[in-house]
């Protein structure tokens, strides 16, 4: 059998159809007003691309419109995650997957920064405390470095 | 599988397996991306679902296929196992189950027991009424016994799949087996419909999921189904609309609007009567649909999807009408008086008022019989 690509079935483009399809334009004008609230003060916000009637096709005309930023970070934590910033600031891409690799969510997060990256102040006071438990062989308390000399 | 786990909340369970805050957050939004909440909601679910309970959830198979169970097992958020592990204390299901005889049906006695007016009772298949019940026994004890003991101690009853939740195929024309579905013999619990032949994975996790995290029964439509996945058509949400916005429909599955990916409304697709989140959900991860592959929607998790004619004709000439209506055969038995005759007589026979509701409302097939 002939390989997938050659079965003579394609969608019709975007460009056929004229203008934004399948959504594109309304997904920008959301996102236009999410961006203002966010200069307001309102908490981010974010669009769940799956609840969203997209073909593959309008999927790439949104990535292409928003680009791509400067940003790109990476969750390892049940699977991959990456956030990475669009063109456009404080709309990111989010795409989660799962160990294996498959995706399990894919959002736009408008944000300064999306939330799940920020460091919650329950484990920053963990790992201060960790570190304050941490002592080399040998040392006391009273000879520990930076740590304790910053406290003074 | 242990009753003693489900004192241990989701959280607990979490972290005795190791998930960091942003991986419990991440497994919360991708559940709620399941679940068609707001994408908001996956923290606030976090939130939420660390302090709740693992409920127990036993898992009855009756006159079925096993492809709902099948289907169940393919859920990418959340994964089955992540469910069982985490967030349910799966105490009884026979597919899963390593037990059997004796035991298997020890543990289900325990679970109901140890759970009694908390747990969390899942049904797959109708339920055949002929023969005494004969058509599926198990242990000695045919389904519609099995069905009314273990609903009596059940907190909710979810059904999944359209055998359980409308009769699906075995309730089709002629039903040899006198087959019905759970709402027809289970009429003092609250009872979720998910539909579908079969449903879509993560529209039964989902559904699931939203139980444990709210504790609530999730707001229904007329067919009991959760509006967050089956509010909308399939038309609604599909991305062919623009195209029959446009009056662009493919003619046959090979010609140049097939090609192209235009409507398939005129050769058959039942999208705009069919409520279900196939086309923003999607299958196998949301990798397709089958509109999204070249076929029409058959409408499997609407009533009587079988008994409505050609799934190639067109709705214009199908008659399917409004979901969830009666078939076009439907309507000219009623017209013809035959299924009122024949009801009337199965009311008699039955003597139940669950079975007269379901009867007047479903007016197809023989009424169930009581044992």
């Amino acid at each position: 059998m002939s390989r997938l690509l050659d079965i003579p079935i394609r969608m019709e483009s975007i460009e056929r159809t004229g203008g934004l399809g399948g959504g594109v334009g309304a997904v920008l004008t959301e996102l236009a007003g999410l961006l203002e609230q966010l200069l307001l003060g309102v908490e981010s916000a974010a669009i769940d691309l799956r609840s969203l009637p997209m073909s593959a096709d309008d999927r790439k005309e949104l990535q292409r419109v928003l680009g791509e930023g400067e940003l790109e970070a990476t969750l390892n934590a049940e699977g991959l995650s990456t956030f990475r910033e669009t063109r456009m600031s404080g709309v990111w891409w989010v795409t989660h997957r799962d160990r294996d690799g498959e995706i399990i969510a894919e959002l736009i997060e408008v944000a300064r920064m999306p939330p799940m990256l920020l460091s919650s102040p329950e484990e920053i006071a963990i790992s201060a405390h960790t570190l304050r438990q941490i002592q080399p062989k040998g040392q006391d308390n009273h000879s520990t470095g930076a740590p304790h000399e910053t406290r003074q | 599988m242990r009753p003693d786990n489900s004192e241990l909340t989701v959280g607990d369970m979490l972290l005795r397996h190791g998930t960091s805050r942003r991986g419990f957050i991440k497994f919360c939004t991708a559940a709620a991306s399941a679940m068609a909440l707001p994408a908001w909601m996956g923290p606030a679910m976090a939130a939420q679902l660390q302090h709740a309970r693992r409920p127990s959830v036993v898992y009855l198979s009756f006159q079925e296929c096993t492809g709902c169970f099948e289907s169940f097992t393919r859920s990418f958020a959340p994964t089955i196992e992540s469910l069982i592990f985490n967030v349910i204390s799966l105490d009884y299901d026979d597919t899963l189950m390593a037990a059997a005889g004796d035991q298997a049906l020890s543990a289900l006695d325990q679970a109901m027991k140890d759970n009694f007016g908390k747990y969390v009772l899942i049904i797959d298949g109708s339920v055949p009424t002929g023969a005494g019940g004969g058509y599926c026994a198990a242990g000695g004890q045919s389904a519609v016994e099995t069905l009314r003991e273990a609903a009596k101690g059940a907190a909710v009853v979810i059904c999944v799949g359209t055998c359980s939740s409308f009769g699906g195929i075995p309730y089709a024309d002629p039903n040899p087996t006198d087959a019905w579905p759970v709402s027809a013999i289970v009429g003092d619990k609250p009872i979720i419909n998910v539909s579908g032949c079969p449903p879509i994975p993560e529209v039964i996790t989902g559904t699931l999921l939203q139980y444990v995290t709210t504790g609530k029964i999730p707001d229904l439509d007329e067919h009991l189904r959760p509006k967050a996945f089956f509010g909308t058509t399939i038309h609604d949400r599909c991305y062919r609309r623009p195209f029959y916005d446009q009056g662009k429909f493919a003619k046959s599955f090979d010609d140049e609007g097939a090609r192209n990916g235009w409507c398939l409304y005129e050769l058959g697709c039942k999208g705009p009567t069919t409520y279900n989140a196939c086309a923003t959900l999607k299958w196998n991860g949301g990798t397709s649909f089958p509109i999204e592959s070249g076929h029409g929607c058959l409408g499997c998790s609407e009533p009587n999807f079988w008994d409505k004619g050609s799934f190639y004709a067109g709705l214009s000439t199908a008659e399917w009408g409004k979901a969830g209506e009666s078939s076009p055969r439907q309507v000219l038995e009623l017209a013809t008086g035959a299924a009122v005759a024949g009801g009337a007589l199965g009311v008699a026979s039955a003597g139940s008022g669950r079975l007269r509701q379901y009867r007047s409302e479903h007016p197809l097939n023989d009424d169930p019989k009581e044992d």
